[in-house]
């Protein structure tokens, strides 16, 4: 027993001994630790921060307990022949009460409405946050959690809403507000029956506040009619847990068409989890989505991370070659293998201990910023057992495999071998072992700057694109509350005002696709023709001169006609599917009326702008408006005019906040993915050059080190610096050519198959690969020239003295 | 102690031999000093090696202390070399990183002495050799004569019964040679620690009882100092 614990003591002083001699290691090696520490966690950190992104996007709707059994109902469009020519999210009004009647597997079914931001009051106390109306089962399906007020009923009476705890504070300063009054869109009073705690950020219904279904029904008539065609609203369900969701989706899939018979569409429905990430449909099956875009994101942050481990498994095996004496003395002073391993094993672990120390400052401190890049709200949540596990486990893995080649390759030296002044042939292995990690690491690197460049290039193309109309000093708001009614007394005052060019109604906003049909006949129309779709925007008076849209053909609609009340106008690609020859004049049948066609425009990017645009109808309809679009007047400031404005709407509609948008920030909007993209590529494809030099430089400067005596020689025998220079240099080129020559083909396929996803897209051209390459190539010989310059330039004594 | 028989020593090169050592037979007794000359090339630190277990002879048996040890594995040399050798370099191979203390502590630790007993040895040694004030220091930080003072205090330290050293004042100035080899003397009479040294100075030699002189890989003489001294 004694003994033992001698054993043990001794032992745990010679892991003391070796802490303190890894830790003193550091110290002297200063420069040569830091690069070694710093790279790491600037690579850690990286590779955290990208994943935690990734785990922000991929844990999107999987927060409730039980995810899996939550589904949203989505709406398969028929195509020609029996095929589904689209998928939507939006649901009719009955589908969810039919469902949960009429199938046993359904649990709990809601209908959501939209996520609209909507006027909510405490007196004059009053703002616009997103409210939803749902069905009381909405609280089974997601498990919000209750700070005050009772799940099983909050939502039962149709008076009744549920805030989160922030619009609570929001609206009273407390979260203690259980059966306080809040008045809503200044039409009706509403009795707190529930306070939640806030919604996290990633979840795609959110909302500030709650309301019962039943009251959006008595607020809005129109709604409490069941109608099966009118697809407006989400619909969630939660299925019991034993539940099979093929057979239901197989048993739901004609419930439209039993209650309308001409109807085209049919139900189905999809985990709601994979909504997000698996969000894009061909014929009627998930085809894929922003997984694509996370999986590169995921692949950037192993790269990154495996660049810097690379670096430090480098400058280990590097600086291991000074250290095969301390082996051979060690040994014949009687120490083993094991205790050779364990002590190369514990500097490395020290020295990645530090790095995700520092790591986890860097991330701590840029996460703001990241957040604020981005536009998402991520935290590190350090109670999470998932995200120390990840940590450990990284740091384990780095410094076992970096301290590894040392630790196993070195302990097995003959103590004579290294003693005996130098060791001969100084492992062949190692050091191509170390030629081949060095290009791993700048293709990789190389890689990189050609698909940021790509896709730089790709989202300036993007924003190029000729828009159609003209996207500057463009506003729009929503035609809220009075604006509707009392549209023509905001027009005169508006105009008279002077702050505007122009201003007309729309159905829709110009910067979003949002409506589309299909069933049209026009004169020459085939049944096929039926089934061809086209994108729909509604609209009332001077269209065409708000927004700038050239008219190909004909005319805007106009006062002067009255018939124009029922006119509609083709885009030029309707045209051409429609095969008219002599548009204007002609009569077309549009959802059930007659209408005769007066203009025919230029097509304009509305929906994605690198997808070609469907063929579009423009109609005069003013019940279908929601939007007020505006033409700022040029000739004064914008802030000066949305001042003017503000002030006349909110004459007009009192009881409404006014919000303008700017329809070119929306359309900015379109591109966020791509612009995500570009961002993250950019910011760690540069942090990835930038550890890659890092380690280029360590190497360069243990090279230089290491052939001292060689330097030293040859400069006795009369090299001059630059010969030195390129002798040092010329090693760590041809590995970096090497990397580039590697690089090119992977980096071309890649963008290649990038770009084919864009309708309109770049090319890659070869400009952008020679620029990468010399670019490389340029920053590479910067970092090896300075030390292979400080080598070269020191004194020949110095080097030779020794020995 | 030492028994070498018909020790032989070469490489193949090219279909041809070239011998470093032949027909090396000798004994060595706990408490000899015996010194090991020769010119450059003949294969003095070859046969320190060999004895020191560092080289395999081609040919031959060792014995050590009554055992074969000819080819050892490497557990067992090492088991020897914490228990019973301590080697003295020329050039003082220090490990860098260590303090004074800790050099001398190194190889206690290996042998897994408690913490208790491997402080009164440091302490011990440190003052034996009056560095006591430099036991905080880096070897880079002492004198070469220094230097070599810790070495031979590190192989002390662990208690050898027998002291390998190979041109152990061959970077040392004079005077500071003459202090080594009045210390190996030393150890040698006081301790009965067996000291067996290559050098190629005559003074050096002359603190031994005996000199094995080497020519081309052949023992061309074995002279016991004490009985030619003896009158």
């Amino acid at each position: 027993m004694q003994t033992l614990l001698m054993h043990l003591n001794t032992n745990n002083d010679m892991f003391k001994l070796n802490l303190t001699i890894a830790l003193r290691n550091l110290w002297k090696n200063k420069t040569s630790s830091m690069i070694n520490v710093s790279g790491l966690a600037i690579g850690l950190a990286s590779c955290m921060l990208l994943l935690l992104y990734v785990s922000y996007e991929w844990s999107f709707n999987k927060q409730t307990k039980d995810d899996k059994n939550v589904y949203q109902v989505m709406i398969n469009f028929d195509g020609p022949a029996g095929s589904i020519s689209g998928t939507g999210t939006s649901t009719p009004n009955t589908i969810a009460p039919a469902l949960k009647e009429t199938y046993p597997a359904v649990k709990a079914a809601s209908r959501i409405g939209d996520a609209d931001t909507r006027l909510i009051a405490n007196g004059r106390n009053s703002f616009k946050k997103i409210g939803r109306f749902a069905d009381a089962d909405i609280l089974k399906i997601f498990d919000y959690t209750f700070i005050a007020g009772d799940e099983a009923t909050a939502l039962n009476a149709p008076n009744n809403i549920v805030v989160t705890a922030s619009t609570a504070k929001l609206l009273f300063g407390t979260t203690d507000v259980l059966n306080r009054s809040v008045r809503f869109e200044d039409r009706v009073n509403l009795k707190i029956t529930g306070v939640i705690r806030d919604l996290p950020d990633n979840t795609s219904i959110k909302l500030d506040y709650l309301m019962p279904w039943t009251l959006f029904e008595n607020l809005y008539e129109w709604t409490k009619r069941p109608m099966w065609t009118n697809n407006n609203w989400t619909t969630l369900v939660r299925l019991n847990p034993d539940a099979n969701a093929e057979m239901l989706n197989a048993s739901i899939k004609g419930m439209i068409k039993k209650h309308v018979a001409d109807a085209t569409s049919s139900p189905m429905i999809f985990p709601f989890s994979r909504v997000h990430l698996y969000g894009t449909f061909t014929e009627g099956k998930s085809t894929g989505g922003e997984i694509e875009q996370l999986r590169l994101f995921m692949g950037l942050a192993i790269g990154i991370l495996l660049i810097a481990c690379i670096n430090f498994m480098n400058m280990a095996t590097a600086k291991s070659e000074k250290r095969a004496k301390e082996v051979g003395i060690k040994k014949t002073i009687g120490a083993t293998r094991a205790s050779l391993i364990s002590q190369f094993l514990i500097e490395s672990l020290v020295l990645t201990l530090c790095s995700a120390v520092m790591a986890i400052v860097l991330v701590e401190v840029f996460l703001p910023l990241f957040n604020n890049l981005l536009g998402i709200k991520m935290n590190i949540v350090y109670a999470n057992p998932y995200l120390w596990m990840s940590l450990i486990g990284i740091v384990l893995f780095t410094g076992v495999v970096a301290g590894s080649y040392p630790a196993f390759y070195l302990s097995s030296f003959n103590p004579l071998q290294v003693l005996r002044k130098r060791r001969s042939g100084r492992g062949m292995w190692s050091v191509s072992l170390r030629q081949v990690l060095v290009v791993v690491q700048f293709t990789f690197a190389v890689i990189l700057i050609i698909s940021t460049t790509v896709i730089y290039r790709q989202i300036q193309y993007l924003k190029n694109i000729p828009l159609g109309y003209d996207v500057n000093q463009l506003v729009e708001l929503p035609q809220d509350g009075q604006l509707e009614a009392k549209f023509e007394l905001l027009k005169e005052r508006l105009m008279k005002s002077g702050a505007i060019q122009g201003i007309c109604q729309l159905s829709g906003s110009m910067a979003d696709y949002n409506s589309n049909f299909w069933g049209m006949e026009w004169p020459g129309s085939t049944e096929t023709d039926r089934h061809m779709v086209f994108s729909q925007l509604a609209t009332t008076y001077d269209f065409a001169k708000t927004t700038g849209l050239k008219l190909v053909e004909g005319r805007d609609f106009s006062r002067q006609f009255s018939s124009d009340t029922s006119a509609m106008m083709l885009s030029v690609s309707a045209v051409k599917v429609m095969n008219l020859v002599h548009p204007i004049g002609k009569i077309v049948k549009y959802q059930g009326d007659l209408r005769r066609v007066v203009g025919v425009f230029q097509d304009f990017i509305w929906g994605a702008p690198y997808r070609k645009q469907d063929p579009m109808v423009v109609a005069f309809r003013k019940e279908g408006t929601g939007y007020v679009t505006l033409r700022l007047n040029p000739a004064n400031t914008p802030s000066a005019n949305l001042a003017v404005v503000e002030r006349i709407v909110k004459d007009i509609n009192p009881a409404y906040p006014v919000e303008f948008k700017f329809v070119d920030e929306l359309y900015g909007q379109k591109l966020k993915s791509q612009k995500i993209l570009g961002l993250l590529s950019n910011i760690f494809g540069g942090l990835a050059i930038f550890i890659s030099c890092l380690g280029l430089f360590g190497l360069a400067a243990y090279s230089a080190e290491q052939r001292t005596k060689e330097i030293g020689v040859r400069k006795v025998l009369g090299a001059s610096v630059a010969n030195l220079m390129q002798l040092l240099s010329l090693g760590f080129l041809k590995m970096v050519v090497l990397a580039i020559v590697i690089a090119i083909p992977v980096a071309n396929y890649m963008m290649n198959s990038w770009l084919k996803k864009f309708d309109f897209h770049t090319g890659i051209s070869w400009m952008i690969i020679v620029m990468a390459a010399i670019g490389t190539i340029a920053i590479a010989l910067l970092t090896v020239s300075y030390q292979a310059y400080k080598a070269a330039k020191a004194n020949p004594v110095d080097a030779l003295k020794y020995e | 102690m030492i028994k070498l028989q018909n020790i032989e020593k070469y490489y193949a090169a090219k279909g041809l031999k070239s011998y470093i050592l032949r027909h090396v037979s000798t004994t060595i007794n706990q408490g000899e000093f015996v010194s090991i000359m020769g010119p450059s090339g003949a294969g003095k630190s070859t046969l320190l090696n060999i004895l020191g277990m560092l080289e395999e002879p081609t040919y031959g048996t060792y014995e050590f202390m009554g055992e074969d040890v000819t080819s050892l594995n490497e557990r067992k040399r090492i088991e020897l070399y914490r228990n019973h050798i301590g080697f003295v370099f020329q050039a003082y191979h220090l490990i860098d990183e260590m303090t004074v203390a800790e050099n001398i502590e190194a190889p206690l630790l290996y042998k897994k002495i408690g913490s208790a007993e491997r402080r009164s040895r440091v302490a011990d040694m440190l003052d034996r050799f009056n560095i006591v004030g430099k036991k905080d220091l880096f070897p880079n930080q002492l004198s070469g004569g220094q230097q070599q003072l810790v070495g031979i205090a590190r192989a002390l330290a662990a208690q050898p019964s027998i002291i390998l050293a190979d041109e152990p004042t061959g970077n040392l100035q004079s005077a500071q040679a003459l202090q080594i080899m009045d210390l190996f003397k030393k150890l040698n009479e006081e301790e009965n620690i067996t000291v067996i040294q290559v050098t190629h100075s005559e003074v050096n030699a002359g603190y031994g009882s005996r000199i094995l002189h080497l020519l081309d890989g052949v023992i061309k003489e074995d002279v016991n100092l004490s009985e030619s001294l003896k009158p």
